[in-house]
């Protein structure tokens, strides 16, 4: 198995990538939680960045991945013009509009604005309007927060949720992974009925209520975690924790579903005939093995953590892109809602597709074509 | 047990490797984001990020609570005034000609804004035409339309700014020419969308002169940091030609959810909590750090006089006659005041004995008089209002009163906020709806014009000629005597002839300020002043 496992094995210079991916993986993740500021971490995770693009050139190249990729791409722009599309038309079916205040405005007033923000040309004008910009990577200034373009809204404002989904995705495979694991290998005794009762917890327990249970509990009866706002590796505990209970008890069923299914398959059993050590046997060929519906269930987990942290981050006070999702919506900030929208179906478009990939990697016989 | 035993070994010792490195940076010593010390610093919380600080544009009270810090207006109001009078500031005196129509005002020839360049004439009236220019599409331009010509330099039909009532006359006087005499005109200039601006920084930076770097201001404190989203850190500015702020550091966080910004009051993170929620305050009153301060906010029901049965005056005297605001302002328990007049309490035109009494009996027989003795022949009536706690209890406790008093059955109805406000609009599908009105400056016009029939804010549908003729006649007399008759009149008779609105209660505002922070000066305007604030 190990042998067949992975088409990087027979070359060296992979290894080295593979061990170099780790270490910078591994620094960057603790520099970026002790809040080292400035270039360091900068060149760090461009460095992670363009060795993991560059990771993924030679993988395509090698697995006759282009024609895939490409073909995936076209799909992905129409699903995206298509949301710009549903999107930018939903918009204007709603009621009130992004002017419409406690504070009727005079009509004089009313035209100006219409005119400076062309919302007095007729729809399909503004629709092509947009798209042209959106073409040019335009995307538009915010009706709410004058003269600030939207892009820098989400730039602003969208590493903070990713830096947070981030930790808690990191943290749910580190809790999900390890406690599946345990839960199958010690099947039908207290300890495996004992995680999986956590577990069931963590998947039915609501957010809002985990959030207030540690607040109340670390933040005001402990008093060692602070209950609100991003500053610092203390302030992050809290949201990350509240944010990965959940995906880290989904993870965790599903490893010990699929660990339980494999450790009943031939070749553990010849792998224990062969005298190997439990240990060997359960991480080097029964783990690897049963990945893959975890694997599965990635793409849409990550983007859900992104997108569904917006509770969190309310809750806690991170200046995450959250309450940008909601409130443009309140606000009626056209340019706003379509440019969050947009953000979320890339990321949800791309984790997938980096799943699809991740699969050729972790299970030569899946053969993506196009 | 052995894999156990190692794997949460290994997560023990990641999450106590990462809490001591965090630990020992942040327990030893009190500085704050930005790197400031929590002893030179007061930190407020903002609720929201500021949508603009551009004062031509911005309209929220988040954007003109820091633009009131870091600029100052022509005029400012006097707090200790029960009036609430507008006092010198940039502007040194004003006066008007007998036709209250033509304004000088003289401006401070010792001020300086942050780098440098010495505050003039042509800055204010750079300012005015920004607001009116129509590709500034300000919000606020209408704030000026009574100055001669504003209107349609705003509209576009004029091109040539020279035209439009302001010039300079030197370097420090201003001429204004209005098109009608407005006695509270100097009131308009303590409005952030009136203050000078410098050009030729706009000019240079675009949008972004408001940023942190770019921006050039002239008031008590000067913007050093913004973190959109995040934060914002004000620091004194020693050049001020007033009495310089007494806290070196204002950090105004942007937490959006009440329940967590109590949270972090009580975690030290905030010193003071300018808004509470609804369904606390019961609990938050009970605490010393607790305080309140009557607002200039009237909260009413409007009725839509263009649909039955509250087209018929009988009917509306009835309703207003079967509401015991006391009730009220007991369910909502947040010690709100009864609303008599429509102007509130705590400014000029505020009448104590005002408006329509709760008289059960009486609205009864008025009932009868508009034909509806039988209380289930009424028509089908709807409380419109938009989804908030306190609004339901509001429509909930009319909704009882109504029919313990009257006998109608009434539904009630709550909208999203710019869908409700697209109803209003379109002044059709509710009977009775709500609204409130805060004070945009201290005088009874600001409050009054809004029934008038031209006021797209009117949206009772009631209109009359009496009434918007009182009004003028107040905006132009400066006899403060007299301008209170007029508006003693015109309240009777929209309130109490007419009925077609009902005052319900003036809203109180609620703080919770740490008992670090002295000298912070609550008052009914809500202008929150940093300068005078001091911090152990």
């Amino acid at each position: 198995m190990g042998d067949k496992f992975s088409a990087f094995s027979k070359n060296h210079i992979l290894d080295i990538y593979k061990i170099v991916m780790g270490i910078l993986l591994a620094t960057g993740f603790v520099v970026s939680v002790i809040g080292v500021d400035g270039m360091l971490t900068t060149i760090l995770w461009s460095t992670i960045g363009a060795l993991l693009f560059a990771g993924m050139i030679f993988l395509v190249i090698k697995q006759h991945l282009l024609p895939y990729l490409i073909k995936r791409f076209m799909e992905a722009g129409v699903t995206l013009l298509v949301i710009v599309t549903l999107v930018f038309l939903l918009l204007r079916l709603m009621p009130g509009g992004p002017f419409d205040s406690e504070r009727a405005l005079p009509a004089e007033v009313m035209a100006n604005i219409a005119a400076k923000y062309k919302l007095d040309a007729p729809l399909l004008e503004q629709y092509t309007h947009y798209l042209g910009n959106l073409l040019k990577g335009d995307l538009g200034e915010s009706y709410k927060y004058l003269g600030r373009p939207v892009s820098s809204i989400i730039s602003d404002t969208f590493p903070v949720s990713l830096q947070l989904g981030v930790y808690a995705l990191i943290l749910s495979y580190l809790i999900g992974i390890p406690l599946g694991v345990i839960a199958a290998s010690k099947h039908n005794t207290w300890v495996d009925t004992g995680s999986m009762f956590l577990a069931m917890g963590g998947v039915t327990l609501p957010s809002f209520l985990v959030a207030s249970l540690f607040i109340l509990i670390f933040s005001f009866q402990f008093q060692i975690l602070p209950p609100a706002l991003w500053e610092g590796p203390l302030y992050y505990i809290l949201p990350v924790v509240t944010l990965g209970i959940r995906p880290a008890a989904i993870i965790a069923r599903l490893t010990r579903s699929s660990v339980l299914d494999v450790i009943r398959s031939d070749f553990v059993r010849t792998a224990r005939a062969k005298g190997l050590a439990e240990r060997v046997v359960l991480f080097k060929h029964v783990l690897r093995n049963s990945l893959i519906p975890v694997l599965t269930y990635s793409g849409p987990l990550i983007a859900d953590i992104i997108s569904g942290a917006f509770i969190i981050e309310i809750i806690f006070a991170v200046p995450g892109m959250g309450r940008h999702l909601i409130l443009s919506v309140t606000n009626r900030d056209y340019p706003l809602v379509l440019g969050v929208a947009l953000l979320f179906s890339v990321l949800l478009v791309v984790s997938n597709l980096l799943v699809d990939i991740f699969y050729a990697i972790v299970d030569p016989r899946i053969k993506l074509a196009a | 047990m052995n894999l156990l035993l190692k794997s949460s070994l290994y997560t023990l010792s990641l999450t106590a490797l990462i809490f001591t490195t965090s630990c020992t940076k942040t327990a030893s010593d009190k500085t704050l984001k930005f790197g400031v010390k929590k002893s030179e610093t007061l930190i407020v919380n903002l609720q929201t990020e500021p949508p603009s600080l551009d004062w031509n544009k911005s309209t929220d009270t988040t954007s003109s609570e820091v633009q009131g810090n870091i600029m100052e207006g022509l005029a400012q109001f006097d707090l200790a005034d029960p009036e609430l009078k507008a006092l010198p500031a940039l502007a040194t005196k004003w006066e008007s000609d007998k036709a209250v129509q033509k304004w000088t005002f003289e401006l401070r020839t010792d001020v300086k804004w942050t780098d440098g360049v010495e505050f003039d004439a042509q800055q204010v009236v750079d300012g005015w035409e920004r607001l009116l220019n129509p590709k500034t599409a300000a919000e606020y331009s209408y704030f000026l339309y009574n100055v001669k010509n504003a209107k349609a330099y705003n509209e576009g039909k004029i091109k040539d700014f020279s035209q439009v009532g302001i010039k300079t006359v030197g370097k420090h006087k201003l001429e204004v020419q209005l098109e009608s005499p407005m006695s509270f005109f100097p009131s308009l200039l303590v409005h952030h969308s009136t203050y000078p601006v410098r050009k030729d920084l706009i000019e240079k930076h675009g949008d972004k002169w408001t940023e942190a770097g770019n921006m050039v201001t002239l008031g008590a404190y000067k913007l050093m940091k913004w973190e959109h989203d995040e934060a914002i850190l004000l620091e004194r500015n020693d050049a001020y030609f007033g009495e310089k702020a007494k806290t070196k550091y204002v950090l105004g966080r942007m937490i959006t959810e009440q329940s967590s910004a109590i949270n972090a009051f009580d975690a030290g993170e905030i010193d003071v909590i300018p808004e509470l929620p609804s369904n606390d305050v019961s609990i938050l009153k009970q605490r010393p750090e607790y305080q309140k301060q009557n607002g200039l906010i009237v909260y009413y029901y409007g009725f839509n006089t263009k649909q039955k049965p509250f087209d018929n005056l009988d009917f509306r005297k009835a309703v207003a006659m079967a509401i015991d605001k006391k009730e009220i302002t007991k369910v909502l328990g947040q010690d709100d005041v009864t609303a008599t007049s429509w102007v509130p309490k705590g400014m000029m035109g505020h009448e104590e004995e005002m408006g329509i009494k709760f008289d059960p009996a009486k609205a009864k027989e008025h009932m009868a008089k508009a034909g509806y003795a039988d209380a289930t022949k009424v028509p089908k009536i709807t409380i419109t209002f938009n989804t908030n706690e306190n609004h339901k209890k509001v429509a909930e406790n009319v909704q009882a009163q109504l029919k313990r008093n009257l006998g109608i059955n009434i539904e009630i109805l709550n909208e999203e906020w710019k869908v409700y406000l697209s109803k209003l609009k379109s002044k059709k599908g509710y009977s009775i709806f709500r609204m409130g009105w805060v004070a945009d400056y201290p005088d009874p016009d600001n409050f009054l014009n809004l029934l008038t029939s031209t006021s797209a804010n009117n949206h009772t549908g009631w209109k009359s000629e009496k009434y918007d003729s009182l009004i003028a006649k107040g905006v132009s007399e400066l006899n403060s005597d007299k301008r209170k008759e007029y508006y003693k009149e015109a309240q009777k008779l929209v309130l109490e002839e007419d009925v077609a609105a009902v005052p319900l209660y003036y809203s109180i505002r609620q703080y919770l300020i740490n008992s670090r922070v002295s000298g912070f000066k609550l008052n009914p305007l809500d202008e929150k002043d940093y300068k005078s604030v001091m911090v152990k």
